[in-house]
C-alpha cells in the first residue's frame, strides 16, 4: 500500500519549550498531486514541513520517501531524496547573481588554461533559460538579486530547486508576499510544474488559492491534524471552519453608525518623498467619532504616506492635520501618542516592533516612561509583567514562553495581535489601521476586523488604510479612495459598489469636482 | 621622487597583503579587528624562527629569510584560530574578540621575547635581530624614467606579495570556496541550505587572515629595523582595515587605497626632509597616512557597503 505514497509522515510530533508544534501528525501524499497544508498562524504547519526538509528533526515519529524509511538530518539530505523547498523568507545571497545563487553549493567547474579550477556560469545560465522557459519562470540570470523584485526572486527559489532536479516541491506560504496578479502567474506555474511531473506540497492559510490549485488538503489545528480532505468536494466554509476550530461567520455584524465630533481633520495635505516627489497631492478629509474611514487604493498610491504624515513619521509634509481642533503638523511623535493617536503600522516587524525585546517590552513600548512603569528615574520590570499578562489574557496573544518571550520568536499573526493590544490600550479618540490583516489567517482577519468594528462602536474615531477591496467595504462607514496621490473621492459606504470603488481605485473614474 | 616611489610601495605592498587577509575574514562575515595581533604575533614566530636557526644557516641566507616568511605565515594562522575559535564556536563578540586579541598579542609577543633571550640565548633584549634582506633592482626597466623607480631598489617579499594578492583574487571571485565565503557574508541562512558548512567556510577565511597578516608583519620586521620588536606594532593592521573599508571589501580597490597611503606616508616624509625640519616633524608626517584615512572615509563612505552579515553570529535557529 505504502508504495503508492511518495511521502508519509507517521506519526510525527515535535516540542518545543512550552508549547507542542505538531502532535502525532500523519499525512501521506501521493506522487504527482498538488497537498496543500492549510491552518492558522502557528498551527505547525511550517514546523512539520521543516521536518520533511530535515531542517529540524521531530521528537519521535517516522517519514518515508518512496517507501523507504529516512532520517533526514539536514537540508542536504533532503536535496539528496529530491525533496526542495520555497522558504517564506527566501534563502538567497542579495550580491549574487541569479546563477550564482542557484548554483551555489553544486558549482560546475571548468578548467581554465587546463590547470586552474574556475565556476562556470557560462554553460549554466543556459541551462537555466531553459529551465525558466519550460515552466514560464522568466528571469534573467545575470541580474543580481537586490536589483530583483520579490516575484523574480521567488522565481530564483524555484529555479533553485528544479536545477537540483527536486521532485517534491514544497511551498512555504508562497503567495503572501505577492500581489493579486503575481499569485494567479505563481498558480500558473504550480500547475505547470505538476504537469511536469513534480508533487508539490503547498502551505498556506488562504482558502481561495487550495480551492484553485489543490487536489488535497490537510487541515491542521494547534498542532493536530484535523482531516485530510478532497478539496473538489469541500466548500471554503468548511475547510475555514475546521480550520479555526469552530463556526466561524465570514460576515460582520455591524451595528448603524452614530458619528460625534471631528475628531481629525485633514486639509490640502501634500507630501513629497525624499527625491522631493509629490506622493501625496492636496488630500482632504476628515474623521469623525465612532467613524470608520477607510481609504482604498492600489498599493503605492500615497495612502500609507498619509497614514505615516498623521503619525508623525514623515518629512516634507505641507497642509493642516488636525486633531480634536488642534493643528498638530509640527509635534513630535512622542506628544501625538500622549494626545491618543495610536497608530498600527503596515510593516510590523520593522516599524511596529522592536523583534529582539520580549513581548512584555513590546507592549509597554509606548508607556513605559510613564507611571506605573517609570517611578522617578527607575523602571519597574514587575509592573511591565503584569501589565503585559494583563494584554495577553485580554487580546488572546499566543506565545511560547509568555510575557518574557522574544517578539522574533512570535508568529506573524499574534505579533499583529501586540501591536493591536498596545495600541489599543492607549485608549485614545484616533486609532490609524494600515493594512491590519496583511499576511494572517482567516481566523486572525476576522478577529482584528471585529476589534475594529469593537472600537469604533466605543466611539473612537478609525482611519483604516488597506490594499484588500473586500476589508474597505466591509468595514467602513466612509470611503475614500486615493490614486496617484490625490483623493478620488470620499463618499458614504452604502452609497458606492464595489465596482465603482474599483473603477476609481484604477484612475479610470474621476471625481466630477477636480 | 624615485624614493617616493620606493619607499611608499614597500610600504604600501605589506599593508595591501594585511589588508586582503582582513577582506577574507570579513568577507566571510567575521569582523576582524584583530589584523594589528596577528601582523604583530606572524612576525613574532618568524623572528623567533631566524633566532633559533640563525647559528645553521650562512648570514643573511636567503633559504632562512624565506623560511621566516613560511613560519610567520604559519604562527600568524594558528594565532587567528584563536579569533576563529572564540568568534565562531563560541559566538563572542567579534569587536571585542579582535581588541582582546591584539592586546594579549602585544603583551605575550613582548614577554616572550624578553624571555627566550635571557634564557635561551643568555642575552637580556626586547628583539630577536634579523639578517638584513637584501633590495633588488632589475637593470634595464629601472632606467625608464619615473615608473622606472617602480623596478629599483625593492624587496624581494614585495613580489612574494604580488604573486600572492593575484593568487587569493582568483581564490576568491573565481573558486567554489571563494563563492562560498562571499556568500557567508550576504547570507549564512541561505548558505547552509545549499548544503555547505557556514562555520567551517569562516573558519578557513579567518585562517587565511591571520597568514596573510603574519607575512605582512614579517615584511615590517624586515624593511622597518631588521628585527622583531614590539616596534612592530605600529598601527599597520589598523590602517589595513581602513583600506579595505575604503576598498569596499573589494580587493582592486583597497590594493588603490594602500598605495595612496604608501604614496601620502613616504611623500610626506620626503617633504619633511627636503624642508630640513628636525625630527619631530618627521614623527608628524608620519601621522600623514591616518590623517588622510580619516578624510578618506569620511568623504567616500557614505556610498561603501559592508558584507551583509558582517559580524553577525550565525544561528540556525534564527527566523
Amino acid at each position: 500500500m505504502s508504495e503508492s505514497y511518495i511521502i508519509e509522515m507517521r506519526n510525527i510530533t515535535k516540542r518545543f519549550p512550552g508549547i507542542v508544534a505538531n502532535s502525532d501528525v500523519t499525512i501521506r501524499i501521493k506522487k504527482g498531486e498538488i497537498f496543500a497544508i492549510l491552518g492558522e498562524n502557528g498551527a505547525g504547519k511550517s514546523t512539520l514541513m521543516s521536518m520533511l526538509f530535515g531542517m529540524i528533526e521531530p521528537d519521535s515519529g517516522e517519514i518515508f520517501v518512496r517507501g523507504n524509511k529516512v532520517a533526514i538530518t539536514s537540508p542536504n539530505e533532503a536535496v539528496k531524496l529530491d525533496i526542495g523547498m520555497v522558504h517564506q523568507h527566501f534563502k538567497l545571497i542579495e550580491n549574487y547573481t541569479v546563477t550564482e545563487n542557484i548554483i551555489l553549493g553544486i558549482e560546475p567547474i571548468k578548467r581554465l588554461l587546463g590547470v586552474f579550477p574556475v565556476v562556470d556560469t557560462k554553460t549554466t545560465s543556459k541551462k537555466i533559460l531553459e529551465l525558466s522557459k519550460k515552466y514560464g519562470l522568466e528571469v534573467d540570470p545575470s541580474s543580481k538579486i537586490e536589483n530583483l523584485k520579490v516575484y523574480a526572486r521567488q522565481r530564483v527559489e524555484i529555479l533553485k530547486m528544479l536545477y537540483r532536479e527536486a521532485e517534491i516541491l514544497i511551498f512555504d506560504e508562497p503567495t503572501a508576499v505577492l500581489t493579486p496578479q503575481e499569485i494567479e502567474y505563481l498558480l500558473d506555474i504550480i500547475r505547470k510544474l505538476q504537469e511536469g511531473g513534480k508533487t508539490i506540497i503547498l502551505i498556506t492559510h488562504k482558502l481561495e488559492e487550495i480551492k484553485k490549485v489543490a487536489d488535497r488538503c490537510a487541515i491542521l489545528n494547534r498542532g493536530k491534524l484535523i482531516s485530510v480532505l478532497d478539496v473538489a468536494s469541500t466548500s471554503t466554509n468548511q475547510m475555514a471552519n475546521l480550520m479555526v476550530g469552530r463556526e466561524l461567520s465570514l460576515e460582520i455584524n455591524k451595528p448603524e453608525a452614530h458619528f460625534g465630533k471631528t475628531v481629525l481633520e485633514v486639509n490640502n495635505l501634500t507630501i513629497r518623498n525624499s527625491e522631493r516627489f509629490k506622493v501625496v497631492n492636496d488630500v482632504s478629509f476628515k474623521v469623525r467619532e465612532g467613524e470608520i474611514f477607510a481609504i482604498a487604493g492600489v498599493s503605492g498610491n500615497g495612502q500609507v504616506e498619509v497614514a505615516d504624515a498623521i503619525a508623525g513619521l514623515s518629512e516634507h509634509v505641507k497642509g493642516e492635520i488636525k486633531f480634536l481642533g488642534e493643528n498638530i503638523s509640527g509635534i513630535k511623535v512622542r506628544k501625538r501618542n500622549e494626545k491618543g493617536i495610536s497608530y498600527i503600522p503596515e510593516d510590523r516587524q520593522q516599524v511596529g516592533l522592536i523583534l529582539d525585546f520580549s513581548l512584555a517590552e513590546n507592549l509597554v513600548l509606548k508607556k513605559y516612561f510613564k507611571q506605573p512603569f517609570c517611578n522617578g528615574a527607575l523602571i519597574d520590570r514587575r509592573e511591565f509583567s503584569s501589565y503585559a499578562k494583563r494584554l495577553i489574557e485580554e487580546y488572546d496573544i499566543r506565545v511560547a514562553g509568555g510575557e518574557n518571550a522574544l517578539t522574533r520568536s512570535m508568529s506573524g499573526g499574534n505579533q499583529q495581535k501586540a501591536i493591536i493590544a498596545r495600541e489599543i490600550d492607549i485608549d485614545g479618540s484616533l486609532m490609524i489601521f494600515v493594512q491590519p490583516t496583511r499576511g494572517l489567517d482567516v481566523g486572525a482577519i476576522m478577529s482584528i476586523r471585529e476589534k475594529i468594528i469593537e472600537e469604533r462602536n466605543k466611539g473612537k474615531a478609525i482611519l483604516l488604510i488597506s490594499l484588500e477591496l473586500d476589508e474597505v467595504l466591509s468595514c467602513a462607514d466612509t470611503i475614500g479612495v486615493m490614486y496617484n496621490g490625490e483623493m478620488q473621492k470620499i463618499a458614504p459606504a452604502h452609497e458606492m459598489t464595489e465596482g465603482e470603488v474599483g473603477e476609481y481605485m484604477m484612475g479610470v473614474k474621476k471625481n466630477e469636482k477636480k | 621622487m624615485e624614493t617616493i616611489i620606493i619607499d611608499g610601495l614597500s610600504f604600501a605592498l605589506p599593508i595591501m597583503i594585511i589588508a586582503v587577509g582582513g577582506i577574507y575574514s570579513e568577507r566571510s562575515g567575521i569582523t576582524n579587528l584583530a589584523l594589528e595581533g596577528l601582523l604583530g604575533f606572524g612576525a613574532f614566530s618568524g623572528g623567533l624562527f631566524v633566532a633559533l636557526m640563525s647559528g645553521y644557516f650562512a648570514p643573511a641566507s636567503p633559504t632562512l629569510i624565506w623560511l621566516s616568511f613560511l613560519i610567520a605565515m604559519i604562527g600568524g594562522a594558528i594565532y587567528s584560530m584563536l579569533h576563529a575559535l572564540l568568534c565562531i564556536k563560541f559566538q563572542a563578540n567579534q569587536v571585542i574578540s579582535g581588541v582582546v586579541i591584539n592586546i594579549l598579542s602585544v603583551a605575550i609577543t613582548g614577554f616572550l621575547t624578553s624571555q627566550i633571550n635571557t634564557s635561551v640565548f643568555g642575552k637580556p633584549s626586547d628583539k630577536f635581530v634579523l639578517s638584513v634582506f637584501q633590495r633588488i633592482t632589475i637593470p634595464g626597466l629601472s632606467k625608464i624614467p619615473v615608473i622606472g623607480a617602480v623596478f629599483k631598489d625593492f624587496y624581494p617579499f614585495e613580489v612574494l606579495i604580488i604573486v600572492l594578492i593575484i593568487i587569493c583574487w582568483y581564490i576568491l571571485y573565481c573558486t567554489p570556496f571563494g563563492m562560498h565565503l562571499r556568500a557567508c557574508g550576504d547570507n549564512p541562512q541561505a548558505v547552509d541550505t545549499a548544503g555547505i558548512n557556514v562555520n567551517k567556510v569562516r573558519f578557513i577565511a579567518v585562517l587565511f587572515s591571520g597568514a596573510l597578516s603574519g607575512i605582512g608583519g614579517m615584511c615590517f620586521a624586515y624593511s622597518i629595523s631588521t628585527n622583531f620588536s614590539p616596534a612592530v606594532y605600529m598601527g599597520a593592521g589598523y590602517l589595513a582595515i581602513s583600506a579595505l573599508i575604503f576598498g569596499n571589501w573589494k580587493i582592486m580597490p583597497t590594493f588603490l587605497a594602500c598605495l595612496i597611503f604608501g604614496f601620502a606616508r613616504s611623500g610626506a616624509y620626503q617633504v619633511v626632509k627636503y624642508m630640513k625640519l628636525s625630527s619631530s616633524f618627521s614623527d608628524l608626517a608620519m601621522t600623514i597616512p591616518y590623517i588622510l584615512t580619516l578624510l578618506l572615509l569620511v568623504f567616500f563612505s557614505k556610498n561603501n557597503r559592508a558584507p551583509r552579515a558582517l559580524g553577525e553570529i550565525y544561528d540556525k535557529g534564527k527566523r
